[in-house]
């Protein structure tokens, strides 16, 4: 019972081969152009553009075909003629199999019915927090924010799943912490298993493999990409006028049974379900 | 080459920097202080030209440094790297205080490079 995605439900229900599947992720590569792509596709803007655009997006919370507005690369209705390109030309992996020769028009309906009812536990319809709790916008932000840096900097594909509140945080083997100080009171953390950390530093080191790091650094870069959520959320906070002043972070090492959530907090937990069964958790403990 | 001192307290942003720099072919890094306190010192002893300085520090914090560094040497150029670079009242902060530009994290080598070399 793991987290996955529809193709490789198919194949671990033995409906394609692996084989199959890379030939449609392939062909699905080689239709599915990304909007920067397309909109040089189109004629609409060059490499460079993308290029200057992209170097603006590492420090700017907005999507990239905004950023181009933004920045005179291209109007708005030029964006939206990209947009509607995409959609319509985009080729989803089960339509892809069917063009492979993997499955029939017919099946394909059936086994995504069977996928979402596999998959249903993890589906998170946005963010939903499930109790009623003091700025909830921000705690909103924060999460909506997390997800955002997991794919932008740790370059990793997840599924979000349903908050809920927790009167124990899990164990887990790490965690990252930062203390939000001001008009809010909170602690972020991360919590990771040992396979995580080490896709987490592969990522913030842009290293290939890290497998000679120290415990220290491989502990710092969770560390490091705590402080970079919690920095842009911060930022972020500012622009909606909330002060969060952020604490350095520190690393806590959870015992087996578990954490306590303090009194006179609510703990708010993210799971966040990547790839094959591993999960890294956001938890907010928020001051009452 | 221009002489640069790295101050943060984080060891993968600090091997971050020293790469970018080591490989930029016009800087080369002279050492890694680990709060303001520790800048402070290296920058006596090792004479920097420019100094890229994180703003969140236990101890003495990036802030306080640039504070005490405009004061006690007016020739080295310090740039801020730090998480904190979109909140506005931060980057007038360092600004203020003599900080020459703010890069914000994450960042990208190719940005960083064309910040030092603006300096």
């Amino acid at each position: 019972m793991a987290v996955k995605f529809f193709g490789q439900f198919l194949v671990e229900q033995g409906i394609v081969t692996r084989d199959a599947l890379v030939e449609a992720i392939d062909l699905q590569d080689h239709k599915n152009l990304k909007l920067g792509a397309m909109a040089v596709e189109m004629g609409y803007i060059t490499l460079a553009d993308i290029e200057r655009a992209h170097n603006a997006q590492m420090s700017k919370d907005m999507k990239l075909g905004d950023l181009l507005v933004e920045m005179g690369f291209l109007t708005l209705i030029q964006l939206n003629d990209v947009i509607t390109r995409q959609k319509n030309t985009h080729l989803y992996i089960g339509e892809a199999l069917v063009q492979v020769g993997a499955l029939t028009s017919e099946n394909l309906q059936k086994h995504l019915a069977d996928f979402k009812a596999d998959q249903a536990q993890y589906v998170s319809d946005g963010i939903d927090l499930p109790v009623k709790i003091a700025n909830s916008n921000i705690w909103e932000m924060t999460a909506d924010l997390t997800y955002k840096m997991i794919t932008r900097v740790l370059d990793l594909q997840f599924r979000a799943g349903k908050c809920a509140t927790v009167d124990v945080l899990a164990p887990n083997f790490m965690m990252a912490a930062m203390d939000f100080s001001g008009d809010v009171e909170a602690r972020y953390l991360i919590s990771v298993s040992e396979e995580l950390q080490q896709s987490v530093a592969r990522a913030i080191l842009r290293e290939g493999s890290v497998a000679g790091e120290s415990a220290e650094v491989l502990e710092d870069t969770v560390m490091e990409f705590v402080n970079v959520v919690c920095g842009n959320v911060a930022a972020k906070a500012s622009q909606m006028g909330v002060i969060m002043n952020i604490n350095p972070p520190v690393t806590i090492h959870p015992p087996a049974t578990g954490m306590p959530v303090p009194e006179g907090h609510t703990a708010l937990c993210f799971p966040i379900h990547i790839g094959d069964g591993d999960k890294m958790e956001l938890i907010l403990l928020i001051k009452n | 080459m221009k002489k640069v001192l790295v101050v943060d307290d984080s060891l993968s942003v600090a091997r971050q920097l020293e790469k970018i720099i080591g490989e930029s072919g016009d800087f080369v890094c002279v050492g890694h202080a680990k709060n303001g306190a520790e800048a402070i010192k290296m920058n006596h002893t090792e004479n920097p030209d420019i100094i890229c300085m994180d703003m969140n520090m236990p101890g003495m914090d990036g802030l306080t440094a640039l504070r005490t560094l405009s004061v006690m040497d007016k020739e080295v150029k310090v740039v801020m790297v730090t998480s904190l670079g979109g909140v506005g009242d931060k980057f007038t902060e360092a600004l203020k205080l003599g900080a020459k530009n703010v890069i914000s994290k994450p960042f990208e080598a190719d940005n960083v490079l064309r910040i030092l070399r603006e300096l």
